[in-house]
């Protein structure tokens, strides 16, 4: 499967192996005394020395070449890829992975899918995969093949050989997949494609509805429908025409009409007049005569807006668990001349996008639980402030500001309030425990973490936190973090505790006791935690924990709630637990409904953020502000609020502050600021049904809550002199402003700021610029489905322009054919050193699924003929470290004789042993031996002396040396060594000794001088 | 200079020797009280056939054929050398999947289908042959979520389940409730679920009680003979016994869950050692769930999270 080759990063330097023979010319010299074998073992080691080190100079590395194959195939799973086709290439890629994937090479098989987004359906793998349905989620509006190329490339293991089967319609509407596939065949990946068959079949759609741009109050004007049939055949397609308009929750049919389109375009005009000043949403739908008939659905309606200014609009949502608590002050307002809608927060009435939040000029949160809104109507709600300069305000209750759960989302940024207490002296704190038990669900792992950290969000800086799960590692229950103490304060370990839950790997545990033992010695250290809640989530199936240790939980006033996800039957047990401590059971089908259950939860350890005082506190005013003006400065009493931190910013103005607890910054009771384009205001107790209730007959009742809602408006107001128009082209809205003065004279040189929100909620820049006399325009991208909402500031003090333009439906919903082109294209491209792709596709109709498949498993995705993956290691350390043991081996040859005399003794020896017969040769007298070698060893030593106090003649044979040396009696005087003709050695000694000596005494003569 | 030569002595060859033993002493890096060879590692991760997805249970025939069923609802059949021979599924896995497996004496195979409260006969071919229980409860002949079923030398069955209701029933063989022992709980007698049981010569069911981390010993009637075993890491104490088997020569041998080992005892709970540690290498365990010996005495350990099996001498 694998082969080995190497290869230099400076092969330069292999040129030096040149000089091996000079090596060897010069060593075979030095080295003769050392006996014939000894001399050609260290010349060969001498060698091998300066090999290695040559190869390590030339950073030689080891290039390992495999035989495996990967192959990626990569499904399109947008909308714009009928059923019928995802399905039969679903089947493809199994049966594909199961015959055609070569085991005995362990080839790998994986699947990614995608539509705007692309994800690992099955990550690759050396064995039989199967699909038996699309699990990933993806955004199927939209097709972005790049982006899933990408990611193929990215998943791919480095050491096989790469193929990517592209399986599409190859209608891309983000990305450019030509160019990301250049990058592959760079990179050697091979592109096999698939077409999937798609054909125009005929589709109508509703392509634009539009309006004129100077809508006014009682003026007739057009709107205009314009529908598009895309037939082939020419056949004519019948259905239903609908407009209806939209104002507030009322829906009106302008217009219903049975049509005939015939092929092309076709536009229907009717008349339409605005009597009231509203927000009006116009919507256009086309219904199909015939079920079935029409191609896309979705792309049968479109809206726009338009908006006719008029008096303020309040909306206020209310909690729908306690409907009607907020009756008596909507009443009020609207005595004070505002118009009030309420909404619940069932997800049935709250609004689904920032066009229904249009037509208010603030938004009123009425102690409403974070958890009735889902995170991007959070985000909507927070644009329609920050952007569209609408107001926001909240009032107090037990599901308001931190206690309602509202800490770390983006309400609060907006209110000019913090929702965590920093003091714990201020507030008590809670204390929450989590088992982990979800391993074996699909996903299980990711839902852990997202529910952990949903939990961790809800909870203030001051609250104890911790994680129970099973260790795969350490085969028991532990902690998260802080093993030893388990629950640990927030504090500012947020990051830290979001950073282990994403790395956090539960495994199965057999057995809750130990968990929750674990939990209740920690929540029995905890003396400052005012509430302790725990919440597991499990399958249901480890060990029911004893009875004790509930009695015990409950004793403590731990409240224990339990998340059964995927349980494998006898749900009762984890009912059990719940019931035994007094928390609930969720029994959870949709693991979406996750995140709001553990939010929720999380709440009960926010409990302590709500002040009360039965005997009543006097608010007292601060600050003289617009919302509290023509107030009495002493307030009737309150009996309770919600606890919050004022933010540290010079726009924040706190008008009314509560007397009790300690801590100015945290007894806020009414707080403004401006944020953004638009006012927010946190008041922090209710509005008469719990708290205030002795303000429902206060005087000023109704001012106090009239102009706090008055001031938080998006400024309202006539803005005649102003027409704006928006047109929406090939991806681009273009904005027309024409300006006017009270004289119908142009206005000029305006600096208009301009604010655009898109479907993402993300703010989007647009530069106005002045083209003509009175006349400013702008443009912004609008790729995405959605509504775009734009918002011009014609001047200080004026109420802002507004307008809105919607994207009916992506690219995806037209009716399109197969990209054969593209497609093709990226078949053809030549990966690096390899051969171009395949076009995989049946060469004749295929009669049915089965059919078809075979025909397309006729072509072979793993076949092995692109370049082998080669993977390089670096070797020239191991290969210097070699070269040092060889070195050393060759100074041990050249000074150390090994003697193998004992070698033939020893082989007689175990002979004898063996064959079980006496000894012929002579006993060996051990003591003697021992005498005898050391008497070796003392002469071997004195001759070492002698010969580091001597030098030898350069020309001795060393041979007849160590024979004389040899020769020699233990006792015997060391031989002097005998003088080369022609080279006085004596001499020389004589010269370095006596200069030696003559130095010596030349240094004795000056010390007896001195 | 001169090369410098000496006489090989004694100390030549010596010091390598005792240098190298010293090195070969160095290098046994297993812990105190390891004892046990690794023989044999087979299997890998994968859901074709002769692969294993987290196997949970294990089995073995007089034929010393090996059955395995692993979360993927498969029971695979293979030599003991890993070869595979075949594989059958049960019939349902949407609620979970089997974790108990046993040989009957007429060589059939019995299935623990632990989440559908039943127990599975199978002949060795995978033909299924009969059901017991099905339905959930605590009456007699109900259950909760069955963990294994055994029999003994009359062909009684004991099936053991925990839950909210940790016991261990006793059947005729023709499947009649005889009798029944255990609740949920730490006494002599209770337990915290009961994983796995093995049945010795002597008619004694010996169960591994495994949250409590202990071995409990009944006759055929559920009287405790004997009990033993302590939660630790140490040598002799357990942590998560999920299996236990026995050698007929007085030797029992446990495999521990949350200890990633196999422990052997003799039959009063005396330690003779263990073998594995956690990991991921031949020789090391990630939470076994189950052992069998064959008929050579070679152990057998599911190596769960490994997705494997390793043969040990022990």
């Amino acid at each position: 499967m694998l082969s080995f080759s190497l290869s230099f990063d400076s092969p330069w330097y292999l040129a030096l192996l040149g000089l091996l023979p000079l090596l060897w010319w010069f060593s075979f010299r030095s080295l003769s005394g050392l006996g014939n074998y000894r001399r050609w073992f260290a010349l060969m080691l001498r060698s091998v020395v300066m090999t290695l080190v040559i190869l390590a100079l030339a950073q030689a590395q080891l290039v390992r070449h495999s035989d495996k194959l990967t192959v990626m195939f990569v499904l399109d799973h947008s909308l714009s890829v009928p059923n019928e086709p995802s399905e039969l290439m679903r089947q493809y890629i199994n049966e594909s992975i199961e015959k055609q994937r070569d085991n005995a090479k362990a080839d790998r098989a994986g699947v990614i899918v995608f539509g705007r987004d692309a994800a690992i359906e099955l990550p690759p793998f050396d064995d039989v995969q199967s699909m038996p349905a699309i699990e990933s989620m993806v955004d199927r509006e939209y097709s972005d093949l790049a982006g899933a190329l990408k990611l193929a490339q990215a998943s791919f293991p480095h050491d096989t050989a790469k193929r990517i089967v592209v399986i599409s319609d190859g209608n891309e509407n983000v990305g450019n997949a030509v160019e990301q596939a250049r990058s592959l065949v760079d990179a050697g990946i091979g592109i096999d494609v698939i077409p999937m068959q798609t054909e125009v079949r005929g589709d109508v759609a509703v392509e634009k509805i539009s309006l004129p741009p100077d809508v006014r109050k009682g003026q007739p004007f057009d709107l205009r429908v314009v529908l598009n049939n895309t037939s082939p055949d020419a056949r004519q397609r019948k259905g239903r025409l609908q407009i209806v308009r939209r104002a507030g929750d009322r829906e009106t049919t302008l217009a219903e009409e049975h049509v005939t389109l015939s092929p092309g375009k076709r536009v229907f005009t009717i008349r339409e007049k605005i009597d009231q000043p509203e927000f009006y949403t116009y919507e256009a739908r086309f219904v199909p005569a015939k079920v079935g008939e029409d191609t896309l659905p979705q792309n049968n309606q479109a809206t726009t807006f338009t908006h006719v200014r008029g008096s303020g609009q309040v909306l206020l949502i209310e909690d729908f668990e306690n409907k009607g608590e907020y009756d008596h002050l909507v009443e009020r307002l609207r005595i004070m001349n505002l118009e009030v809608t309420v909404r619940s927060s069932r997800p049935d009435e709250l609004f689904a996008d920032l066009a229904q939040l249009q037509p208010f000029d603030t938004v009123i949160l009425a102690n409403v639980p974070r958890e009735h809104f889902s995170d991007d109507q959070l985000k909507m709600l927070v644009a329609n402030t920050q952007n569209m300069g609408s107001g926001l305000i909240m009032l107090g209750g037990p599901n308001s500001f931190g206690a309602g759960g509202w800490s770390n989302t983006p309400i609060e940024e907006a209110m000019p309030v913090d929702f965590q207490i920093k003091s714990a002296k201020v507030v008590p704190v809670g204390a929450l425990a989590m088992v982990m038990h979800a391993c074996e669900i699909p996903n299980g792992n990711h839902w852990q973490k997202v529910i952990a950290q949903e939990a961790l969000k809800a909870l203030g800086n001051q609250d104890y936190v911790g994680v129970l799960h099973w260790g795969n590692t350490t085969g028991r229950d532990e902690w998260l973090w802080a093993a030893s103490t388990g629950l640990i304060k927030i504090g500012n370990r947020r990051n830290f505790m979001l950073k282990r839950l994403d790395t956090m790997v539960p495994g199965d545990m057999p057995d809750f006791q130990p968990s929750m033992e674990m939990a209740l010695a920690s929540f029995n250290k905890l003396k400052d935690a005012a509430a302790r809640h725990m919440i597991i989530i499990s399958d249901g199936d480890p060990s029911p924990p004893s009875n004790t240790v509930l009695r015990k939980l409950k004793t403590l006033k731990v409240k224990v709630t339990t998340v059964g996800l995927g349980v494998h039957g006898m749900p009762q047990i984890l009912q059990r637990i719940a019931n035994a401590t007094g928390g609930k059971h969720y029994n959870v089908t949709n693991p979406n409904m996750l995140p709001r259950i553990y939010q929720k939860e999380a709440r009960q350890i926010a409990r302590p953020l709500v002040f009360e005082d039965k005997g009543g506190m006097s608010p007292q005013k601060l600050f003289s502000h617009e919302i509290i003006q023509g107030i009495e400065d002493v307030l009737p009493p309150i009996t309770g609020y919600v606890l919050t931190n004022v933010k540290s910013s010079p726009l924040v103005e706190v008008s009314l502050l509560n007397p009790k607890p300690a801590g100015p910054e945290n007894r806020t009771l009414l707080a403004s600021w401006t944020y953004g384009l638009g006012r927010a205001v946190a008041f922090t107790s209710d509005a008469g049904k719990r708290w205030t209730e002795p303000w429902t007959h206060w005087e000023h009742y109704d001012r106090l809550f009239s102009q706090m809602v008055r001031w938080s408006m998006r400024p309202v107001g006539d803005t005649g002199k102003f027409t704006i128009a928006t047109d929406l082209q090939d991806g681009k809205v273009q904005v027309v402003l024409t300006a006017l003065d009270k004289n119908s004279d142009f206005l000029n040189f305006l600096n208009l700021g301009g604010s655009i929100v898109g479907p993402d909620m993300k703010p989007i820049d647009l530069d106005m610029k002045q083209m003509a006399p009175g006349r400013y325009i702008g443009e912004f991208p609008a790729k995405d489905q959605g509504s775009y909402f734009v918002l011009l500031s014609p001047g200080p003090g004026q109420a802002p322009i507004r307008a809105g333009v919607n994207v009916p439906y992506s690219d995806e919903f037209r009716d399109r054919e197969t990209n054969d082109p593209l497609l093709k294209t990226l078949a053809t491209m030549k990966p690096k050193r390899g051969k171009a792709g395949q076009v995989i596709e049946a060469k004749e109709v295929p009669a049915g699924v089965q059919q078809h498949i075979r025909q397309l498993l006729s072509f072979n995705p793993f076949r092995h003929d692109l370049p082998k993956a080669t993977r390089n290691q670096d070797i020239w350390p191991l290969l210097a470290m070699l070269a040092c043991l060889v070195f050393f081996a060759d100074v041990f040859t050249r000074r150390v004789h090994v003697n193998f005399a004992w070698v033939p003794p020893l082989v007689v020896a175990l002979r004898d042993k063996i064959m079980r017969r006496e000894g012929a040769g002579v006993e060996i007298n051990v003591m003697e031996r021992l005498r005898s070698t050391k008497a070796e060893v003392t002469q071997s030593l004195d001759q070492r002396r002698a010969a580091a106090r001597f030098e030898p003649a350069p020309d001795t044979p060393p041979a007849e040396t160590v024979a004389a040396q040899t020769a020699m009696p233990a006792a015997a005087p060391k031989p002097k060594p005998a003088a080369a003709p022609g080279m006085p050695g004596p001499k020389e000694e004589d010269s370095y000794t006596s200069r030696l000596l003559k130095a010596k005494q030349k240094v004795w003569e000056n010390r007896k001088r001195q | 200079m001169k090369p410098l030569t000496a006489k090989p002595t004694f100390d030549h060859f010596c010091v390598p020797i005792f240098l190298s033993l010293a090195l070969l002493a160095g290098c046994d890096s297993r812990p105190a009280g390891s004892i046990g060879e690794l023989e044999n590692v087979w299997g890998r991760r994968g859901l074709s056939d002769g692969r294993l997805q987290k196997p949970r249970a294990i089995a073995i025939d007089a034929k010393d054929h090996i059955y395995l069923v692993d979360i993927t609802a498969r029971i695979q059949k293979f030599d003991t050398q890993g070869k595979f021979l075949g594989r059958w599924r049960t019939p349902e896995h949407a609620n979970g999947r089997p974790t108990g497996l046993s040989i009957d004496r007429h060589g059939n195979v019995m299935v623990a289908d632990t989440h559908y409260y039943r127990v599975l006969f199978y002949s060795p071919e995978g033909k299924l042959l009969k059901t017991l229980g099905g339905k959930n409860g605590n009456g007699a002949g109900e259950f909760g979520w069955v963990t294994d079923v055994v029999e003994d030398s009359r062909g009684n069955l004991y099936v053991a389940e925990y839950g909210e209701y940790d016991r261990i029933q006793k059947f005729s063989q023709d499947h009649k409730y005889l009798l029944e022992w255990g609740s949920h709980g730490s006494a002599p007698g209770q337990f915290v679920r009961p994983q796995n049981m093995a049945v010795d010569k002597e008619d004694r069911v010996w169960v591994a009680d495994a949250c409590n981390h202990r071995i409990q010993v009944f006759d055929t009637q559920g009287k405790v003979l004997k009990l033993w075993g302590q939660p630790g890491q140490g040598v002799g104490e357990l942590y998560y016994p999920y299996d236990v088997d026995l050698d007929g020569d007085g030797h029992v041998y446990v495999v521990e869950y949350g200890n990633h080992r196999v422990q052997k005892f003799t039959s009063d709970g005396e330690s003779l050692g263990c073998w594995g540690t956690h990991g991921r290498e031949p020789g090391e365990l990630h939470n076994p769930w189950a052992l069998v010996r064959d008929s050579q005495g070679h152990v057998f350990v599911l190596d769960t999270n490994n997705h494997r099996v390793q043969q040990v001498a022990m």
